[in-house]
């Protein structure tokens, strides 16, 4: 992509400076601004969340990131070789057509990697995700957290540059299952160390899994707040819960984004 | 997930009320299979087409049921055999089945192939659909005295008319399969750098395998009617001329024959697609 920056030496896996997404609605026939001026960094081995509420525009900067969309104006870099950073999407992106196994080995199938091969490196990962024994199984037979699962797999078994983008990918699930999964998402991270930007409208997934999070508001989509958590890891989803500055980080956020909308009605009815 | 809470000291006991010891198995027992009366209505269903088959038969021998227009069963399987020994039968049912045959692959492989190719490429859709939009509501059969000016009266105009109905269905399911493959799986592929050629392999064409084989099975049962109908008057052998000459002559065993086979041989082509479509596509469970 020929607005890329160019590659620096530097210890962040991935830059993006002033980057603007704006799109045209063709039905109210006026242009619309997804992501005002984004600039952030995110270090080697960093795990970034970008939190905020719907429309704010946090899933358009990681599908710039992930080379699904381009840019209206800025630049981004990502470490590696030029090749997209693998990303695990919001619902089950699984295909269909091909078991789990196949699924999980499909970018290394594209890069034409042979059969046995591909096979052997894809089945400590679904070991990893609790899939060893639905190696074979196809995709309808799974419950929405093993999919999820089948895809930070795929994600991994893609991943040359160490860095993960990753686009609400618990959203769709029940609060146990999406709770269970951030403790396996936290283990698999303690062990990888990959760099990481999560997406998320959850401010409590955002504090559970992050090193720092990007508070970003709606319309226009833009970057409010930044805030470093400092929790020590490894962490543990639930246990976290009780601690008192949890609480407190989490109505900062929340503070944050009540500001964005102006006083509520009540305050105004007073 | 294996996690388990630590219970501590703050942890409330579980109530005895919903302790898994103390709690009765729940009985059961009265829950069975189906009642003596759901089984009767299965056999019932079983036995009714073989009901009306031995109730034509009966109706037939006694006169309440006209034998010319039809006749008993029984008459109908001896001029079966007599078919069958005489190899006209297995000549017959070949001629019809080669005809159906080579025409679905001569029109079907270039409409998958049309479709795929449009489905992913859209200038070309736009340019290309409205043809085979417009000549869709032309009734195929009736392009067969057309194709019998062009192609003669040998097997090609057979083909070729078959080719032709096929193509349509086929074409336009593959088309449709490929514009209902989900956008997601679409994004999958090039987040994971595929080319274009692998988004057409690994995405496009699997993604409408589903829709290609609605299309193979529609158009299946259609090409039967247009080659029974096709045989009625341009044919010398298939089963559509063994039924078409049966009225002439007036055998109107041979006429049921000739139906029943016909229609045997339809059912048993679609159960060849639904096994093919297993093998091929065994996550499409429908």
């Amino acid at each position: 992509m020929a607005s890329r920056l160019p590659p620096v030496v530097a210890d962040n896996d991935i830059e993006v400076e002033c980057l603007v997404k704006a799109f045209y609605d063709t039905r109210r026939k006026v242009p619309v601004v997804a992501v005002e001026n984004a600039s952030f960094s995110v270090r080697r081995g960093e795990f970034l969340s970008i939190c905020g509420p719907s429309g704010c525009g946090k899933s358009t900067i990681l599908r710039v990131l992930a080379g699904l969309e381009q840019q209206t104006l800025g630049e981004f870099r990502v470490a590696g070789d030029g090749r997209n950073p693998a990303m695990v999407f919001q619902e089950s992106s699984l295909f269909p057509w091909l078991n789990v196994q196949d699924n999980v080995a499909y970018g290394l199938a594209l890069r034409g990697v042979r059969k046995r091969e591909r096979r052997e490196r894809v089945q400590p990962l679904l070991a990893m995700a609790g899939l060893a024994e639905w190696t074979h199984a196809y995709p309808h037979q799974l419950s929405g957290g093993m999919k999820q699962r089948a895809s930070v797999a795929r994600a991994l078994a893609d991943d040359e540059a160490g860095v993960l983008l990753m686009d609400e990918p618990f959203g769709a699930l029940d609060e146990q299952t999406r709770v269970g999964l951030q403790q396996e998402l936290l283990r698999i991270w303690e062990r990888e160390r990959k760099t990481v930007v999560f997406i998320t409208h959850s401010i409590e997934e955002a504090l559970t899994l992050s090193d720092r999070v990007l508070v970003m508001s709606a319309r226009p989509g833009r970057i409010i707040s930044e805030i470093d958590v400092p929790f020590e890891r490894p962490r543990d989803a639930i246990e976290l819960r009780r601690e008192q500055l949890f609480g407190e980080l989490s109505f900062r956020i929340w503070d944050l984004l009540r500001a964005e909308h102006g006083p509520t009605e009540n305050a105004v009815d007073a | 997930m294996t996690t388990t809470i630590d219970g501590g000291s703050g942890q409330l006991e579980p109530s005895a009320k919903h302790s898994n010891e103390s709690s009765a198995p729940v009985d059961v027992a009265g829950l069975v299979g189906p009642s003596k009366g759901d089984r009767l209505v299965q056999i019932a269903g079983v036995l009714s087409p073989v009901m009306i088959v031995l109730l034509w038969e009966l109706f037939s021998r006694i006169g309440v049921l006209d034998a010319r227009f039809f006749p008993p069963p029984s008459s109908i399987t001896g001029e079966f055999w007599d078919l069958l020994k005489s190899g006209s039968l297995i000549e017959d049912s070949w001629a019809t089945l080669r005809r159906i045959v080579i025409g679905m692959v001569i029109g079907g492989v270039p409409a998958i192939a049309l479709g795929l190719v449009l489905g992913v490429w859209k200038r070309g859709r736009q340019v290309i659909t409205p043809i085979f939009t417009a000549l869709y509501p032309v009734p195929k059969i009736a392009i067969f005295p057309l194709m019998l000016l062009i192609f003669g009266f040998g097997e090609a105009s057979k083909y070729a008319i078959v080719a032709i109905v096929v193509f349509f269905f086929i074409f336009f399911n593959t088309l449709t399969g490929v514009l209902q493959v989900p956008k997601i799986y679409l994004d999958v592929a090039r987040n994971a750098n595929a080319s274009r050629l692998q988004l057409f392999r690994t995405v496009a064409l699997p993604g409408a395998l589903p829709g290609i084989f609605t299309g193979v099975r529609l158009s299946v049962g259609v090409a039967f009617v247009v080659m029974a109908a096709v045989e009625f008057v341009g044919a010398q052998n298939g089963l559509g001329f063994l039924i078409w000459s049966a009225w002439q002559t007036f055998a109107v065993d041979s006429m049921y024959v000739g139906l029943v086979v016909i229609s045997v041989l339809g059912y048993l082509c679609l159960v060849v697609v639904d096994l093919v479509e297993k093998f091929t596509a065994p996550w499409a469970d429908r």
